[in-house]
C-alpha cells in the first residue's frame, strides 16, 4: 500500500495553508511530518484523512484516486491529538460504534473489539467511561479505535503530546509494535524532533505550508538543506555565523571541540545537562555554543576548534545549503 | 469567623425568600379578608380545606401545568435547531445571535400587548390574513379553547432565545474533533446529531428544564396582559387565581394558602428534575 500526494494546495481565507505538497510513502514505512506550528503539517493530515478538501492536485492510496471521496471510504485509522473518544459512552461503545454505524454484525462486532481490547490490555476497562482513564489509557483506546478501522493507512496527529515525558518513552515502543510494524504507510505529524526521529523511517519538514526538506533522519541532521532546518532540527541549536560575503557557516555543537589550535574564548555561562554540558562562549566569530561531555575540566591554554568537514554552508541569500556534507 | 462573610448573601434569602414564606404559611392558617376587618382569625386549616375541594384552583394547576408543559417543550426543540443553526460557521454570526436574544431583552408586558394586538379581532394580522383568505376571522382570545394556544405562542416567541443561549453554550463544550472522529467511521450527520449531538447536550437541556419549568409555571404578567385569564378563565393560572383572591376578592388568607400550595408542587417538579439531572451529569461525567 503506497500513499501518494500530488502537488495538492490548500488555501484558507485567502492564506496559502499548504502549496504545491507532493509526497510518496510506501508500505510498512513511517513519515513524520515535523515543522513550527502554524506550518500546515495538521491540515495535510486532515487532507489525507478526507476533513478538509484540496483547492487542487491528488492523493492516491494503492493507485486508487481519494482526492474527492468520502473520509469514511478512504478507510484510514486516525488518531486525533485530544483523541477524541465520545465522553458518553463506555470504552467498549467507543469502539463498537463504528462497526454498529458500518453495518457490521453483533457477532462479529464483538469479536473483533474483544480481540482489540485483549491486544491492547484494555478488557478491565472496557466498561468504563474516558474520564475514569489515565492519559496513557486513553491514548491506547484511541489507538485501538484507528486499529479496528483494518485502515490502509494511519494519521496519527501529535499521538503523544498530551502525555508526561516518562509515559511518552514508554508509550513508544508499543506504537512500534502496533503500528509501525505493519504494512500499512503511517504518517505521524508531531512538533516534537526527538519523537520524529526515534519512531520515523522519514522526515519531511514543513515550514510555511512548503516541503522544505524530506529524508531520513540522520540524512536531515547530517545535511540539513536551508538554515531553516538546520536550526530547526537538533537540539542545542546549530551554530550559525557569517563566513565571508554571501557565506554563511554552520556548526553543530557537538562538533566544536578543545584543542590546543583554533580560537579563543571566554567562557560566558554553563548549561548542566547531565550527561554533558553546554557551554556558551563569547569568541572571534561570535557567540557560539559547545556540547562536551560533563566531566571535562577546562584550563587557561584550550582553544576551540572543528573539523572542516563538519561545516555546513549555506547562501546568505538563498538560505540553502551550498556544500554536500 | 469564614461565615461572617455570607452574611450579607444570606440576610438578603432571609428578607426576600425565607421571611415571605414563613408569613405565606402562617398568614394560609388563618382568615385575613374584609370580613374580618384585615385581622388575622385563625382558622385550624379550613383554608387548606378549602383548597383541597376548590375545582377552580385544581383547573388553574392543570392550566398552569399544560401552559409550562407546551411552551418549555416547543422552547426547547426550537432552542435546539436555534442554536444549531448559530453555531455553524457563517457570515455575520455575531449580529444573528444579538438579532435572535432581543425577545428575550424584551419587558414581558410590552411583548404581551404587542402579541395581544397580533391576536386582535378583527384588526390583528392574523385575523386580517385569515379574512383575506376566506376564513373569516379566527377569534382566538375570546375562543375558551384557544386562548390559551396564543398564551403559549407569546412565552415560546418570549423565551426561545434565552433556552438557545444555553443550549448554544452546551453546544460550543462539545469539540470538532468529536464529529471528525465519527465521520471518519461513517457516521452521517443525522447519526451524529442522535449519537453524539443530544446525549452531550443532555445536561443542558436538562438545565433549561428546570429554569423554565420554574419560570412558566409561575406565570402571571403575560397571561395578565394578554387574556387577563380569560376568557371564561380558560387561560387563567393558579398565580393570576392567587392575584384575584388578593386583589379582587381581598380575601388574603386564601391567597397566601393558593401561593404556598404553588411553591410546594413547583418545587417537588424541580427536584424531581434535578435529581434526575444530576444522575444524569455523574453519569457522563461532564
Amino acid at each position: 500500500m503506497t500513499l501518494i500526494l500530488n502537488s495538492i494546495n490548500k488555501q484558507i481565507n485567502k492564506n496559502w495553508i499548504i502549496q504545491d505538497l507532493s509526497l510518496k510513502v510506501k508500505d510498512g514505512e513511517c513519515l513524520a511530518i515535523l515543522g513550527p506550528s502554524g506550518c500546515g503539517k495538521s491540515t495535510t493530515l486532515r487532507l489525507i484523512a478526507g476533513l478538509e478538501i484540496c483547492d487542487s492536485g491528488s492523493i492516491f492510496i494503492n493507485d486508487e484516486d481519494i482526492t474527492n471521496i468520502s473520509p469514511v471510504d478512504r478507510k484510514i485509522g486516525m488518531v486525533f491529538q485530544s483523541y477524541a473518544l465520545f465522553p458518553h459512552l463506555t470504552i467498549y461503545e467507543n469502539l463498537s460504534l463504528g462497526l454498529k454505524i458500518r453495518g457490521i454484525s453483533k457477532k462479529e462486532s464483538i469479536r473483533r473489539v474483544s480481540s482489540i481490547l485483549d491486544l491492547l490490555k484494555l478488557e478491565h476497562l472496557s466498561t468504563r467511561k474516558p474520564a475514569a482513564l489515565s492519559g496513557g489509557q486513553r491514548q491506547r483506546v484511541a489507538l485501538a479505535r484507528a486499529l479496528l478501522r483494518d485502515p490502509s493507512l494511519y494519521l496519527l496527529d501529535e499521538p503523544m503530546s498530551n502525555l508526561d515525558a516518562q509515559l511518552r518513552e514508554r508509550l513508544r515502543p508499543e506504537l512500534r509494535r502496533l503500528i509501525l510494524n505493519g504494512n500499512q504507510p503511517v504518517i505521524y505529524v508531531t512538533h516534537d524532533q526527538h519523537e520524529a526521529m526515534s519512531m520515523a523511517n522519514r522526515i519531511a519538514i514543513l515550514n510555511d505550508g512548503r516541503l522544505v526538506q524530506i529524508g531520513t533522519p540522520k540524512d536531515i541532521y547530517k545535511t540539513p538543506a536551508s538554515i531553516f532546518v538546520a536550526s530547526f532540527v537538533g537540539r542545542p541549536q546549530i551554530n550559525l555565523f557569517p563566513e565571508s560575503a554571501g557565506l554563511i557557516k554552520g556548526i553543530r555543537p557537538e562538533d566544536i571541540f578543545l584543542d590546543n589550535k583554533g580560537i579563543d574564548f571566554k567562557i560566558l555561562y554553563t548549561e548542566w545537562l547531565g550527561t554533558n554540558q553546554l557551554f556558551h562562549l563569547d569568541t572571534s566569530q561570535g557567540r557560539l555554543r559547545m556540547l562536551c561531555n560533563a566531566d571535562i575540566s577546562i584550563n587557561s591554554d584550550h582553544k576551540i576548534n572543528w573539523k572542516q568537514e563538519k561545516l555546513h554552508l549555506f547562501d546568505s541569500k538563498t538560505k540553502l545549503r551550498i556544500n554536500n556534507g | 469567623m469564614n461565615y461572617l462573610l455570607l452574611t450579607p448573601a444570606f440576610l438578603l434569602i432571609l428578607l426576600v425568600f425565607v421571611l415571605p414564606l414563613i408569613r405565606y404559611s402562617w398568614m394560609s392558617m388563618h382568615s385575613i379578608s374584609v370580613i374580618t376587618g384585615l385581622d388575622y382569625i385563625p382558622n385550624n386549616g379550613s383554608n387548606w380545606i378549602r383548597l383541597l375541594n376548590d375545582d377552580r384552583f385544581w383547573r388553574d394547576t392543570i392550566q398552569t401545568i399544560r401552559f409550562a408543559a407546551f411552551s418549555v417543550s416547543i422552547e426547547i426543540v426550537l432552542a435546539i435547531i436555534i442554536a444549531l443553526l448559530l453555531s455553524q460557521r457563517i457570515k455575520g454570526k455575531g449580529i444573528l445571535r444579538t438579532i435572535s436574544l432581543l425577545p428575550w431583552a424584551l419587558p414581558t408586558t410590552i411583548m404581551a400587548l404587542g402579541w395581544r394586538w397580533i391576536f386582535n379581532t378583527p384588526y390583528g394580522p392574523i385575523d386580517q390574513i385569515s379574512s383575506l383568505i376566506g376564513f373569516g376571522t379566527l377569534d382566538i382570545l375570546s375562543n375558551p379553547d384557544l386562548a390559551w394556544i396564543a398564551t403559549v405562542i407569546g412565552d415560546v416567541w418570549k423565551t426561545t432565545p434565552f433556552v438557545a443561549l444555553i443550549i448554544l453554550a452546551g453546544l460550543q463544550t462539545i469539540p470538532s474533533d468529536l464529529y471528525e472522529a465519527f465521520k471518519m467511521e461513517g457516521g452521517s450527520p443525522l447519526q451524529s446529531f442522535i449519537k453524539i449531538t443530544l446525549p452531550l447536550l443532555k445536561p443542558y437541556i436538562l438545565l433549561s428544564l428546570v429554569f423554565r419549568l420554574a419560570q412558566a409555571f409561575g406565570v402571571f404578567d403575560l397571561i395578565q396582559v394578554m387574556t387577563g385569564g380569560g376568557p371564561a378563565s380558560s387561560t387563567e393560572s393558579i398565580a393570576i387565581y392567587a392575584y384575584l383572591n388578593a386583589m379582587r376578592f381581598l380575601d388574603f388568607g386564601y391567597s397566601a394558602t393558593i401561593m404556598i400550595a404553588s411553591f410546594i408542587l413547583l418545587i417537588t417538579i424541580c427536584l424531581f428534575t434535578w435529581i434526575f439531572y444530576n444522575k444524569l451529569k455523574s453519569k457522563l461525567s461532564i
